[in-house]
């Protein structure tokens, strides 16, 4: 069985062997063991309430229960940019026109922000090779807006996520070379990595701080900003598929988009719905594909636990769940439970019931 | 011989001939010389009002347009100009080359990241502008002449003048007529090519330059490589000239043009080589025709420059100093200065 859980300290090395195979772009999980040793740290004393709210990382580990290993991380970072600056480029434009000489041009332009500065963040999606596809990727990205639906206090209205944006095979990226590159002579990957150990901030000291007017730099940059990375086109569909927009904020290095949300917005937030826990005495077959399974939480805050069950188990006021599902999301016969579709197509059938 | 006056309306066609027709590089390298005819006679016009001192109480500040006449011909191969306030009473707009350091204390780095500053910090300083010559007196006697009788005429009417000059130089041009800098930068927020804008900067109020160009300052390292290397250099073709005012004493600064990234050269008014080094003196009673005749020394070769406003002159010619401090000169230049014997003139030497 494949549970969410928070993520604790054993997962050190199902975590860095993860993260070693992840390799460059993900900028949030490099592969250091110290670095995960410390995220691990305050994952847990932010679900012990060990720090103040605004300061947590709440980082979930998937686990399969029968392997007993993590082989997935998702993360909510509960504000950013208040130990050190958030840096966005802002996609606008600039118009400049003379009635005189009949000329109206608008240019496109990067302002620097901290726009996002106090806003929640999903980050740190990262699922194994090993278990790619039936729904579990899903499982691992929406398992955090049940959270973000439950505690709303410790979160701010709006989230937002950083997609990945473009970069070659060899780790180019067109708008780093174009511009970041210029202020900071450093290869991309250099201060991908250097950024995701903490150095962003220090690198965006270095970066130009005036608008940077688009038609001077390069067609390529220019292609790219607002774009994603081919390997982040699907976690984008799945956001979008949640009501998550891009929000014309753009990555400093790479140009990749931010796209945003309002917590009470987000579809899984809307179509979740609430029921008692009972202990099925008869067996239920789980084995049912994904389009017909509902995520179930415990909607305990320090130690939320999400699996799925099949949609059909969810009652009028109670939802069916077998014993060993029960044990793994350390509930008892009576417990609330908190459930929402995992993928679109059960939507339906959880509304049916709703 | 060569006489620099005040431009008059009869010049307007002549004039013209010098500022487009002639040869398309001596267009080229005067920019603020309008190349329409009305846009000229009105410029001659202003300039005649600002030298007849009737300006007074007007909003618009003294502009003086002078020519170089070839008194033998009567024709004209040359103009300069002075404006006393650049802007006119609108804003001057000029790039400011300054440098930035983006320093991470944390990361051990320290980068120099040039910028560009939209400026106005020239506004108001005296213009030497209108600069043009027929190709052939390039670097000669006649060429120098028409440059510093402007200083002449500055150091006869200090008090028009403001206490800092400035130049602009035109940048570099390709030979194709492609203006690197314009191309990077300019073009992008003007939407058209640099000799429209070129002329209508000439023409037109500045206002569209306020409409039109970028309002924030502009990163060097992201204009392309060509425009970087053009930025502060001066057209090859206004080499002579460059050399001239720096041995006036002009300096390039941290300012260039806005169109084409030339440089601007700045000097104080009073350290001006031509105005420091410039004498008042009486003409005296008997011409150096004599003396030549005599086949004596005529003197050295001096800028004589006479009259005030509207009456002024300025002419080269052999000069003599007396022992009584006058100026013995050739009786032509008593004519064609329109000065008798105990008149003032203002010489400087060559």
């Amino acid at each position: 069985m494949l549970v969410i859980r928070p993520l604790q300290e054993t997962d050190l090395e199902d975590l860095y062997a993860m993260a070693q195979k992840a390799g460059k772009g993900l900028t949030t999980l490099p592969a250091d063991r110290g670095l995960l040793q410390r995220k691990i740290a305050h994952a847990q004393q932010t679900f012990n309430q060990r720090c103040a709210p605004e300061a947590g990382l709440y980082l979930f580990a998937l686990e399969d229960t029968e392997a007993g290993k993590a082989v997935g991380i998702s993360g909510i970072q509960a504000r950013v940019g208040l130990d050190e600056v958030f840096y966005n480029y802002r996609l606008s434009v600039t118009v400049n026109a003379s009635k005189e000489l009949g000329v109206h041009v608008r240019t496109p332009t990067l302002h620097l922000s901290n726009d996002m500065t106090d806003t929640s963040e999903i980050c740190s999606l990262l699922l194994s090779d090993d278990y790619h596809g039936g729904g579990n990727g899903l499982l691992l990205s929406r398992c955090r807006f049940m959270y973000l639906d439950e505690f709303r206090k410790h979160f701010s209205e709006k989230v937002f996520a950083e997609m990945r944006g473009v970069s070659d095979e060899q780790g180019l990226s067109p708008l780093w070379d174009a511009l970041g590159s210029k202020f900071f002579d450093m290869e991309f990957t250099q201060a991908d990595m250097l950024s995701g150990l903490g150095n962003k901030s220090f690198i965006a000291e270095l970066m130009p701080k005036y608008p940077i007017y688009l038609p001077m730099l390069p067609d390529s940059a220019r292609a790219v900003i607002g774009r994603v990375h081919g390997n982040t086109a699907p976690a984008l569909k799945m956001l979008q598929a949640e009501g998550f927009n891009f929000n014309g904020m753009v990555d400093i290095f790479d140009g990749g988009p931010v796209v945003e949300a309002f917590v009470n917005t987000i579809r899984t937030v809307r179509d979740s719905i609430n029921r008692h826990a009972m202990i099925a005495k008869k067996p239920i077959n789980l084995d049912v594909p994904a389009s017909e399974r509902v995520m179930v939480s415990n909607r305990s805050f320090r130690n939320f636990r999400v699996t799925t069950v099949p949609a059909s188990c969810i009652s009028t006021d109670t939802v069916s769940l077998p014993p060993a599902v029960a044990e793994a999301l350390q509930i008892e016969s009576g417990d609330p439970v908190r459930l929402a579709p995992l993928k679109e197509k059960t939507k339906a059938a959880v509304h049916a019931l709703g | 011989m060569w006489l620099v006056r005040p431009a008059l309306p009869g010049d307007v066609n002549q004039v013209l001939e010098i500022a487009g027709t002639v040869d398309s590089e001596t267009a080229r390298l005067s920019s603020t010389l309008p190349r329409q005819r009305e846009a000229l006679a009105e410029k001659i016009q202003h300039s005649q009002v600002s030298l007849a001192g009737t300006a007074s109480g007007d909003s618009q500040p003294p502009r003086m347009l002078f020519v170089l006449e070839d008194t033998a011909t009567g024709r004209i191969h040359g103009t300069a100009g002075i404006d006393a306030r650049a802007g006119n009473g609108q804003p001057f707009y000029n790039y400011r080359r300054d440098a930035l350091i983006h320093a991470s204390h944390e990361l051990g780095i320290s980068s120099r990241v040039d910028v560009l500053y939209p400026s106005h910090g020239l506004t108001d300083h005296t213009l030497l502008c209108s600069f043009s010559i027929t190709p052939e007196l390039r670097n000669t006697d006649a060429f120098e002449l028409l440059s510093r009788a402007r200083i002449l005429f500055m150091a006869g009417h200090r008090d028009w003048f403001t206490h800092r000059v400035a130049v602009e130089i035109q940048g570099v041009q390709l030979a194709d007529g492609s203006v690197p800098f314009w191309d990077s930068l300019g073009r992008h927020f003007f939407n058209m090519d640099f000799d429209t804008a070129d002329q209508h900067s000439g023409l037109l109020s500045k206002t569209f330059i306020a409409e039109l160009m970028p309002p924030n300052p502009v990163y060097v390292t992201l204009l392309s490589e060509p425009a970087q290397a053009a930025l502060g250099q001066p057209h090859e073709l206004t080499v002579p000239n460059l050399e001239l005012l720096q041995r006036e004493g002009f300096q390039a600064g941290c300012y260039l043009d806005i169109f084409d990234g030339g440089p601007v050269l700045e000097a104080r008014t009073d350290a001006l080589h031509t105005l420091v080094i410039s004498q008042s003196k009486a003409l005296h009673g008997a011409v150096a025709s004599e003396v030549e005749a005599a086949g004596g020394d005529g003197g050295d070769l001096c800028l004589i420059a006479a009259g005030e406003g509207a009456g002024f002159r300025c002419t080269l010619a052999k000069a003599a100093g007396t022992l009584e401090g006058t100026l013995k000169v050739p009786v032509k230049v008593w004519e064609v200065l329109g000065k008798n014997a105990g008149d003032q003139v203002r010489v400087a030497p060559c």
